[in-house]
């Protein structure tokens, strides 16, 4: 009896520790099956699409697995992402798509995948993480397989594919994009008697609005200006000067020209006629742009969707950001479709990046809402024509626009930046002071990642 | 007598084998736990003792640097006085400035804080109160909520138009200044886990044997004596150990400061296991050795303050735990 039990306890061990090495197939036998079964499930509306997958069941070619990974903002936006590949899958029978969405810390777990070199063929890369995934050459250049799927460089927006690009190579194909624009809340600008901003203004008719937008009194003022290093810079940017030089081996913050656009943009907050999130009890000043609380707001095209749905009465325009003295500056925020160095399909990995980016995948997209497409055909599309708001973020990559990037120790540069903002606002630092206190550290780092 | 000896060699051998199986079911129990154990414990510190010698950023594989790691975690030079025109440190004196100085504050702070929060409790859910049960769930509650919920829930209470500042009629940006944001999370941390550590304690207390305090109520002992020189030192195993969880608790604060404050305002709340988790995984440029490194540092760090304590609390002769 002891035997008998204690062999069966055995028995019951060794099937747990081969069921646990037997998972990942098991889980890939079904997610095959789900894709077949919503190919079957479109098949209904669509009743030549059956005939096709029918054939294809009967042969059983060898079909390329294009693993597909990135982050899931929304299910809205996962569900648009499932229905492109839908259609990808009804067009391209011989290439399975996994869509493996990561949930969680991306960057944690896509560099981790990378480590045990599991990593998804296909994934998000956004520009801020490029510069050290290119310094690492986890990333597979492009342009050979391009040019066999037969795209072009010229298709995209150049400051994108460009941000994608390194010594002459492309390592990304721009999916998506986004720039600031000025939004300012109608219904405060009627209030104080103002005529609405638009694309031509300058940083003077900036702080004149703010001026009389203004109402500490009643919890109101006229701009945002968060110690945030995603919107400072453009303030740097119209004033002529740069976050890092043009290699990204050193800081530039320490001079004049960062210090004039800091002494401008901590001014709004010291005048009283601008405030920080941290002011007003919010941790972004999206939502005080909402509430009415702030007149103006630096913010990209993620604001529109968000006003619709939590703020649907607040009345709202975009122009592009006011001007400078040295003129017209933009951060972009852009992310691609990159491919793995060690993808054992690269063929088909590029088939799908070039589905998903191409002209009838971004129009779906565009008219989604979710973001702007990155292809310059359609610059002129209805959609953006109607739509001012997203046609202004649009135009901002357009014209004197950086990439949002400050190479390998870019989140240094950003904590940096932020806390030199701080430093200004919370302990009254002087800003030459803070901004030098910054570059030290930077260069500090920048001596460390060598 | 030869079957005897056959019977007995037989009765020998059958006991032998018994023992060996049930040598073997045993081990067959216990090889579930073993494997996890030894694969996502051991295998896991062992690999990132290794780690700690390289430099590895995830993308390439790991480079051996020897001590480097150890070198630039510690960052000794920091602290020396330097030129005005030297160049930049290669090292980052983050752990040296500011997050261990505000790991210890915040041990000093806290353990303290909620030992006796949780002694007062304990000593007050001793007594024949009314719904006594009631509030031993409600003192306990704060613990079994998850916390990051319950740092949410502070960040409201304390953001500036939140409900502390209403009743208290202050102005305060709690935890976007840098003077207040730590002090807020300490706050936290002693409401979340006295609540465990009152639990702890008052099965210690309700472990003392009555006798005792009738003895020295013979003897003519008033209820402070006895709580002084019975109570406490009866309790001193407990206390102990609360006092030594409390301890290494603090100084892996970690999930409370990612959700609060990731850190700032200016780095006022970042401790060693918010620096750890900010090398090996946030920083564009990251330093997986580097933060290993700090790993073992503050692993060295708590044994070294746990033996220390042990002398301490401990003492000679007390009951030994």
């Amino acid at each position: 009896m002891k035997k008998l039990f204690s062999l069966i306890s055995l028995l019951m061990i060794a099937a747990m520790i081969l069921s646990a090495c037997a998972t990942p197939e098991v889980k890939e036998v079904i997610k095959t099956i789900e894709v077949e079964k919503k190919v079957v499930e479109t098949v209904e509306v669509e009743k030549k699409v059956i005939e096709t997958v029918e054939v294809q069941k009967e042969v059983p070619a060898e079909r390329a697995v294009v693993r597909l990974s990135g982050w899931a903002s929304s299910p809205e936006e996962t569900a648009l992402l499932q229905g492109l590949l839908l259609d990808f899958t009804a067009a391209n029978p011989d290439i399975v798509v996994k869509y493996e969405p990561i949930t969680g810390d991306y960057w944690q777990q896509l560099k981790t995948s990378i480590a045990s070199g599991v990593e998804p063929d296909v994934f998000y890369m956004d520009i801020f993480q490029y510069p050290a995934f290119a310094k690492d050459d986890v990333l597979l250049p492009m342009d050979d397989l391009m040019a066999r799927e037969g795209m072009k460089r010229d298709d995209f927006i150049p400051s994108l594919i460009d941000a994608f690009s390194t010594d002459g190579k492309t390592y990304g194909i721009p999916k998506d994009f986004n720039t600031l624009g000025l939004f300012y809340n109608k219904a405060l600008f009627e209030k104080a008697g103002l005529k609405e901003p638009t694309d031509d203004w300058t940083w003077d008719d900036l702080k004149a609005a703010a001026e009389k937008l203004s109402d500490p009194a009643n919890n109101i003022y006229g701009l945002g200006v968060p110690a945030d290093a995603g919107r400072f810079p453009i303030f740097v940017f119209q004033n002529g000067g740069m976050v890092m030089s043009d290699d990204f081996s050193d800081t530039t913050l320490d001079t004049p020209a960062v210090a004039e656009a800091a002494q401008f943009y901590t001014d709004f907050r010291k005048n009283k006629i601008g405030a920080i999130p941290a002011d007003l009890g919010e941790g972004w000043q999206g939502t005080l742009f909402g509430k009415g609380q702030l007149a103006m707001v630096y913010e990209g095209g993620w604001l529109i969707p968000y006003l619709t749905k939590q703020f649907p009465d607040t009345q709202y325009g975009v122009v592009l950001p006011p001007a400078g003295p040295k003129g017209e500056g933009n951060l972009i925020f852009t992310v691609s479709y990159s491919i793995s160095k060690n993808t054992k399909n690269p063929e088909a990995a590029m088939r799908v990046v070039n589905f998903l980016t191409n002209e009838a995948s971004q129009m779906k997209v565009l008219e989604s809402g979710f973001a702007l497409p990155t292809r310059i055909s359609l610059k002129d599309s209805d959609y953006l024509k109607s739509n001012a708001a997203s046609s202004a973020i649009f135009r901002g990559a357009l014209d004197g626009a950086k990439p949002f990037m400050w190479g390998l120790v870019g989140s240094d540069v950003n904590d940096q930046m932020g806390k030199a903002l701080e430093r200004v606002y919370l302990e009254n630092q002087a800003v030459d002071a803070a901004l030098k206190q910054a570059a030290e550290v930077i260069r500090q780092k920048l001596a460390e990642a060598k | 007598m030869a079957t005897t000896a056959l019977a007995q060699t037989d009765r020998h051998k059958a006991a032998r084998r018994r023992k060996w199986r049930e040598a073997l079911t045993a081990y067959g129990f216990l090889a579930p736990y073993l494997f996890i154990f030894l694969t996502f414990t051991v295998f896991a510190i062992g690999y990132a003792f290794y780690l700690s010698f390289t430099r590895y950023n995830l993308l390439k594989p790991p480079e051996f640097w020897g001590l480097e790691g150890y070198r630039r975690v510690l960052c000794l030079e920091a602290l020396l006085p330097r030129a005005a025109d030297a160049g930049p440190l290669v090292c980052d004196d983050l752990f040296i400035r500011k997050a261990l100085p505000n790991t210890i504050l915040y041990t000093v702070i806290v353990v303290p804080a909620q030992t006796i929060l949780s002694l007062i409790l304990a000593f007050a859910m001793d007594q024949n109160l009314r719904f006594r049960r009631l509030f031993r769930t409600i003192f306990y509650l704060p613990s079994v909520t998850s916390s990051v919920v319950i740092s949410i829930i502070f960040i409201w209470l304390f953001s500036p138009q939140g409900v502390v500042n209403q009743i208290f009629g202050l102005n305060i940006n709690w935890l976007n200044d840098k003077n207040y944001a730590f002090y807020t999370i300490m706050l936290l941390n002693v409401f979340t886990t006295s609540g465990t550590m009152m639990l702890i304690l008052l099965a210690g207390l309700q472990d003392i044997p009555v006798a005792i305090y009738e003895a020295a109520a013979m003897d003519g002992a008033n209820k402070l004596q006895s709580l002084w020189h019975i109570t406490i030192p009866m309790l001193r195993p407990v206390i102990f150990f609360v006092v030594t969880v409390g301890v290494i608790g603090c100084f892996q604060v970690f999930d409370q400061i990612y959700v609060m404050t990731a850190g700032g305002p200016l780095d006022s709340t970042t401790t060693v296991a918010y620096l750890i988790y900010k090398w090996a995984f946030r920083d564009t440029a990251v330093k997986m050795g580097q933060a290993s490194a700090l790993a073992f540092v503050l692993a060295l760090i708590i044994m070294a303050v746990t033996m220390i304590q042990r002398k301490f609390i401990e003492g000679s002769g007390s009951v030994s735990s």
